[in-house]
């Protein structure tokens, strides 16, 4: 913020580029060293942070995550970085050219249902459309399910009179009094944030813009969202329940990266800081305050990322195990899946999203006996508070970390290179409980957590693949998570995969997705033309405006004009078809031509005999939306870790330590090696365990692991 | 199901499944069902009816080429739960079946389901060996009949229905026959949309056939093959353990269609008997004691009747037992010819064969299970069709060039029934769907058609109450925003209302409602084509759903969210739940008022 006055100064004189580099040698000048990046992603249990010191490489740093006061955890975990490049933890911050952050803030208080209570002003005759949906799915034979609850109640919903129809003409004007009622009522029922959505507001918003006025003439400083601003897609269900949700994540989202950035100034962070969204790429705060809803699981898309940049695979498996959550998803073809029918919960988000699927099942997750005597691993977790009883901070109850460190896997003397000495004693007393419940051994109730637990992860990655009609044995699979390491063993082995990969910083995978992912914009607009009649100025108008919109935001994300790149497509169908589908084109530097719109449709064309095997070129094609994707390279592509030198001679074992291998029925001596002292080419054959500063990785037998040049473990199962 | 495929009593089926390892079994059965996924989506995102389009009013399924049923999941049940009949007809009519081919065929007497479900079925064969049926159903706008609709109560013989395929040849070598398609060009309105229906249908069984042979690719055609047996044996297994749980006895349940005036001036009853036998693993369900086939065309086609009779066993059983011809081979149904629940005579219609009497049927077979008692058995679920799920007709003429529109709508859909445990789906349709139509989109149909949808809310009160309530009805309105229209629908409903099970309660009746220009609304016959005027609407109310159990035993803060989400007036809730009311704090909402609830309750 303080860079605001000599920013507006130079901004008279030279393009953004410049002052850019103006402001780098300024930096240089004064403090006299190149400089770092760095990205945060704070998890329920540890707050990663992975650092690229500029001209050398990367680092990752782990401390435990501090809940209610996130942001402690957030200035602890940059004390320890700054401290190991031994700067002051002022002179480091003011050394970050660049700060990204993760956060699943918005993502927990949804599936928590911890969000701010909404209030929703929709269109007389109109209340149910949260509850009906498009009818939610289900399998057809299956009557034994409830029907899920709308997202704002009933008595949450307020019916105002007026209509706009399919071709925006007003039917019934806007009932004013209506709309006051509606405020006076959502008032009496204390909702914290108002949604607004009425029918066709995205041919004429004229009505919900008066909404909106009222709202706030009404009742000063509720957040109000208006439909057509937020999401401009035909389909009422999917825009109002956008709407509804970026409602209710305003307070929560505003507060959050308020907080945090007030923090990082007064710690003496000056430059810029950047929030991943659920498209693949990061926003400043200012853009995520305004639309809070693109932060919903921002940290975990992160991590197909990250995986897109450490393998050339084409099909890859990308998991991430951290001390609350497993998330996984996938990249095909070398492309991020992104869906458009992403759920959360009960319901669709009404916005693309990557598609990564979380399951309660983490270092954290609570194990537990059933009724029935059946062992059970989560959903509950111990979170970092009081956290696994091993942590000595206050859990007693029996968690996977707990079974782990019984096993043998984990060393208590050595969790986190040594910095938190964990209690063996603790975790044996909390797995004792199973045990007895169980009338077994501690080891083979230890072992019966553990591997109930990889079985919930299994399930979870056959859910993105088997269920998708992918076998995953063709598919490569890519670790993270500071916990994944301990576990990937046994799954790989049970999924029958050949070959996978621990990268070197797979404890803040996420995080290092944050260091190499693009500054992203995007946004639709809908103009209904075809290729008949093609409304060419009106749609050049509009691709234009949005297009000034996204260089606008890039010039806000100090993206060099050189670094900005576009994307250009539209929604299309046939001629009474109902579903569009996505058709690229490319939007020349003065606007499409009149003839243009034939390359328009022959791509239509193209695409829809490529989805569905069929085209049809003598039909009508139909254009509903448009959208640009604004896209600022970072250089994050070239971030790949530290060069380790070759090393010709065998890896020598720190030491031995008893673990349990269930091949081998029961606790075995094995060799454990320092990996953060392997060259490249280094040569480990299981069983064996493999200790880094942020995670320990078990190699079953048949598993063989070699590092690669930046020390990433390339395994290969026999 | 990994666990038990293991578990086997054959030697040759244990070596059989030592080739297909569990893992394999899920990956297989998953990509099958996948490829499934795959093909409706391309019928749906590719088709031009809104009803199938939107609505989702269409199903595609995987036959082996010997007439098995291998997998129909997401798809609707009256649909596909009798499949192999339609494929039946093409290896007894045809000689001369090769790779390219395309058959389409929407003949009830031919095994389809009725005239608008046209159903085009693809081979697919494997290294030069017919395997596989890639099967495609969509459930078309128009077929060309007297009427502007597929529905036709009064059509009494198919001279007065639409074209009839009667299982023809209508693609050899992957391309069109022309004089084949022109028959459908010449004689359906809006020929354009019928013919990129019928391509979108192309569409879908090409993937089919083209993932399939990935698949054979990828895994060899020989497991492909050993999966498919052992699929069916697991699909039997789970049958045969699913029936052991039931009680044995012989269970009857009578429902009845409401009164079509000059079809069925009383109504028409209809009988389940349901033989349970659980040593044997065997369902029997037998209808021969019913009606002979009525002078309309709400009697059933044999696909249907047989259909009907295995989805309402199969709603009672455990459901992610897999549908295929294993578990299907564990019911018998015994029909009789000249029933309208049974074999139709040629040439009685059937053109209302999927829904009225149908829902009706499985209701019947659903219910009947609930005389075992307790946790036993399904209420009636709401029934077709009000005109939330009309068909409309008429000239958009606000565009330009005006152009005529035939297309039904999916605005009201009827409420789900009770059950142990749980309350019925709100989105249920019918019984005959499973819940899996797409209620449309308003915008989507504002867009598409000249229509403006005034309202569509949850029906107050209309739900049948019960332990567990049956889902309420949905009401609303509609009119024409470009000159007259007409309306067609069969509403079965208004008369004989869902009923409700060991001690829960009736639904409340559908409706249709003309409101006029001045306001004033007067009520419309149930199966009716109304013609509207410009300024006219049309008010429906689609079935809700019956009770399951005693009222009396609800959970008292089930009662509160009723009445907080404006399905139950507050005033109700002591008659009929012995539930107590009060005011929350913030004089809104209300909440449970424990102690005079439980003094309700004790007297």
């Amino acid at each position: 913020m303080c860079l605001d006055i000599p920013h507006a100064l130079l901004r008279k004189k030279f393009p953004v580029s410049v002052r850019r580099e103006f402001a780098d040698r300024r930096r240089i000048a004064r403090e006299g060293t190149l400089g770092y990046s760095a990205c945060i992603d704070i998890g329920g249990t540890f707050t990663d942070l992975v650092v690229h010191e500029h001209g050398k490489g990367l680092r990752i740093f782990k401390s435990p995550s501090t809940p209610g006061e996130f942001e402690r955890g957030f200035i602890d975990v940059l004390a320890l970085a700054a401290g190991h490049y031994g700067h002051p933890l002022r002179a480091f911050l003011g050394n970050l050219d660049r700060l990204v952050h993760g956060t699943t803030v918005s993502t927990n208080a949804l599936v928590e249902g911890k969000v701010a209570a909404v209030g929703l002003i929709c269109n007389q005759g109109h209340p149910d459309v949260l509850t009906l949906r498009e009818a939610p799915r289900k399998r057809a034979f299956n009557w034994k399910l409830d029907f899920p609850e709308p997202f704002v109640p009933r008595n949450r919903t307020f019916e105002v009179q007026g209509r706009i129809d399919s071709l925006g003409n007003e039917v019934t004007p806007l009932s004013d009094k209506d709309v006051r009622d509606a405020v006076a009522y959502l008032k009496r029922c204390e909702v914290q944030a108002i949604a607004v959505c009425l029918l066709w507001s995205i041919v004429n918003g004229a009505h919900e813009r008066r909404v909106k006025e009222i709202v706030a003439a009404e009742w000063p400083g509720i957040p109000v969202v208006i439909s057509h601003e937020l999401n401009p897609i035909p389909r009422e269900y999917r825009r109002t329940i956008s709407t509804a949700i970026d409602a209710s994540l305003h307070p929560i989202v505003s507060a959050y990266t308020g907080k945090l950035e007030a923090t990082l100034r007064k710690e003496g962070f000056t430059n810029e800081l950047l929030i991943g969204t659920c498209v693949g790429g990061m926003m400043p705060p200012d853009e995520i305050v305004r639309r809070p809803i693109y932060s919903v699981m921002s940290g975990p898309t992160l991590a197909p990322i990250a995986a897109l940049n450490l393998t050339k695979e084409p099909d890859v498996i990308v998991i991430d195990m951290g001390g609350t959550t497993f998330d996984v998803s996938a990249i095909r073809d070398r492309q991020l899946v992104v869906t458009p029918e992403a759920m959360i919960g009960q319901d669709m988000l009404g916005i693309p999203k990557v598609d990564v699927r979380s399951i309660g099942a983490g270092g954290g997750s609570i194990a537990w006996v059933d009724v029935g005597g059946l062992l059970k691993v989560g959903p509950r977790s111990a979170g970092a508070r009081p956290g696994p009883a091993c942590y000595g901070t206050g859990g007693t109850e029996p968690t996977v970390t707990d079974s782990n460190v019984v096993l043998g896997i984990i060393d208590p003397d050595y969790f986190l290179g040594g910095r938190m000495k964990l209690n063996r004693g603790a975790a044996e007393r909390a797995v004792r409980k199973i045990a007895d419940q169980l009338g077994i051994g501690l080891v083979e109730a230890a072992y019966a957590i553990h591997t109930t637990s990889n079985h919930n992860m299994i399930a979870a990655i056959e859910d993105i693949t088997v269920n998708e009609g992918i076998d995953p044995r063709d598919s490569y699979l890519v670790s993270g998570g500071g916990a994944t390491a301990c576990h990937i063993g046994e799954m790989v082995n049970i999924l029958g995969l050949k070959r996978f990969m621990v990268p070197t910083f797979a404890a803040g995978l996420s995080a290092y997705g944050g260091l190499i992912s693009d500054v992203r914009w995007e946004e639709t607009a809908t103009l209904h033309s075809d290729n008949r009649a093609f409304a060419v100025d009106r749609v050049n108008a509009l691709v234009r405006d949005l297009k000034v919109r996204g260089d606008a935001f890039l010039a806000r994300s100090r993206i060099p004009a050189s670094k900005r790149r576009y994307e250009f497509s539209f929604q299309g169908r046939y001629e009474y078809q109902s579903w569009e589908i996505e058709v690229p084109f490319a939007f020349p530097p003065r606007g499409l031509k009149k003839g243009d719109v034939a390359k328009l449709a022959a791509s239509f064309h193209l695409m829809h005999e490529r989805i569905y095997t069929i085209k049809d070129e003598g039909e009508v094609v139909e254009m509903t939306t448009w959208k640009v994707r604004a896209i600022g390279d970072i250089g994050g592509a070239g971030r790949q870790g530290t060069q380790r030198k070759a090393q010709r001679t065998p890896a020598k074992p720190k030491s031995r330590r008893k673990v349990y291998i269930r091949a081998k029925g029961g606790m075995v001596s094995l060799p454990v090696f320092d990996g953060g002292a392997f060259g490249s080419g280094v040569k480990i054959a299981g069983p064996a365990v493999v200790e880094e500063e942020t995670t320990t990785f078990l190699l079953l037998p048949g598993q063989t692991a070699r590092t690669d040049k930046f020390g990433n473990y390339l395994v290969v199962c026999r | 199901m990994v666990a038990k495929a293991g578990r086997r009593t054959k030697v040759a089926a244990r070596r059989k499944a030592a080739k297909i390892d569990p893992l394999l079994m899920a990956v297989l059965s998953s990509r099958l069902e996948a490829i499934i996924r795959e093909m409706s989506n391309t019928v749906m995102k590719a088709s031009r009816s809104a009803v199938i389009k939107n609505a989702r009013d269409m199903s595609c399924g995987l036959l082996t080429y010997d007439h098995r049923l291998i997998c129909v999941e997401e798809a609707m049940p009256i649909h596909v739960s009798a499949l192999d009949l339609t494929t039946r007809p093409i290896t007894e009519l045809f000689d001369d079946v090769r790779e390219g081919d395309a058959f389409f065929n929407n003949s009830p007497y031919l095994g389809v389901t009725h005239h608008a479900d046209m159903t085009l079925c693809t081979p697919v064969f494997l290294d030069g060996e017919p395997l596989f049926w890639t099967l495609s159903r969509s459930h078309h706008a128009d077929v060309g009949a007297p009427e502007p609709s597929t529905y036709l109560p009064y059509a009494a013989e198919v001279y007065q229905e639409g074209v009839h395929f009667p299982c023809v040849r209508i693609q050899r070598d992957y391309q069109d026959i022309a004089d084949v398609v022109r028959i459908g060009l010449h004689k359906i309105r809006v020929p354009k949309i019928w013919y990129g229906d019928f391509k979108a249908q192309v569409g879908a069984c090409r993937i089919g056939e083209r993932r399939l042979k990935e698949l054979a690719k990828r895994y060899g055609t020989a497991t492909v093959k050993a999966f498919v047996e052992e699929w069916m044996d697991y699909g039997k297994r789970r049958a045969i353990a699913a029936i052991r749980q039931l009680k044995a006895g012989t269970y009857t349940y009578q429902t009845a269609h409401d009164p079509v005036p000059g079809v069925a001036d009383t109504g028409i009853p209809i009988k389940a008997v349901v033989t349970i036998d659980p040593r044997k693993g065997k369902i029997t369900v037998d209808l021969r004691d019913n009606p002979d086939c009525v002078p309309g065309g709400i009697n059933l086609s044999e696909a249907t009747a047989t259909g009907s009779c295995l989805i309402g066993v199969f709603y009672n059983l455990d459901p992610s037992i897999p549908h295929n011809a294993g578990s299907a081979s564990r019911v018998k149904v015994l029909l009789r010819d000249g029933c309208v629940v049974g074999r139709p005579t040629f040439p009685a219609g059937t053109s209302v064969a999927t829904t009225n009497v149908n829902d009706r049927l499985i209701n019947a077979v659903q219910c009947a299970f609930s005389r075992m008692g307790e946790p036993f058995g399904l209420a009636e679920g709401g029934g077709d069709f009000s005109a939330g799920l009309g068909v409309i007709a008429g000239v958009e003429s606000r565009k330009g060039r005006p152009f005529p529109y035939v297309n039904q709508l999916c605005v009201g859909l009827s409420g789900g029934p009770g059950l142990y445990g749980h309350d019925g789906w709100l989105t249920y349709e019918a019984p005959n769907g499973g819940g899996v139509l797409v209620l449309d989109s308003i915008e989507i149909d504002e867009s598409m058609y000249p229509v403006l949808l005034e309202e569509r809310r949850i029906a107050k009160d209309s739900m049948g109450c019960g332990h567990w309530n049956g889902a309420p009805a949905t009401a609303g309105a509609y009119r024409s925003l470009s000159g007259d229209m007409t309306v067609a629908y069969c509403s079965d409903g208004d008369t004989n209302v869902a009923k409700g099970v060991l001690k829960g309660i009736a639904a409340a009746p559908a409706g249709n409602w003309r409101r006029g220009r001045n306001g004033q609304t007067e009520q419309l016959p149930s199966f009716h084509i109304a013609k509207l005027k410009e300024g006219e609407a049309i008010i429906y109310r689609s079935c809700a759903g019956g009770g399951y159990g005693d009222p009396t035993k609800r959970e008292p803060a089930a009662v509160a969210r009723d009445v907080n989400r404006y399905w139950l007036d507050a005033d109700r809730a002591e008659p009929i739940y012995k539930v107590a009311l009060k005011k929350a704090a913030n004089g809104v909402d209300v909440e449970v008022d424990k102690a005079r609830t439980a003094s309700l309750r004790a007297g």
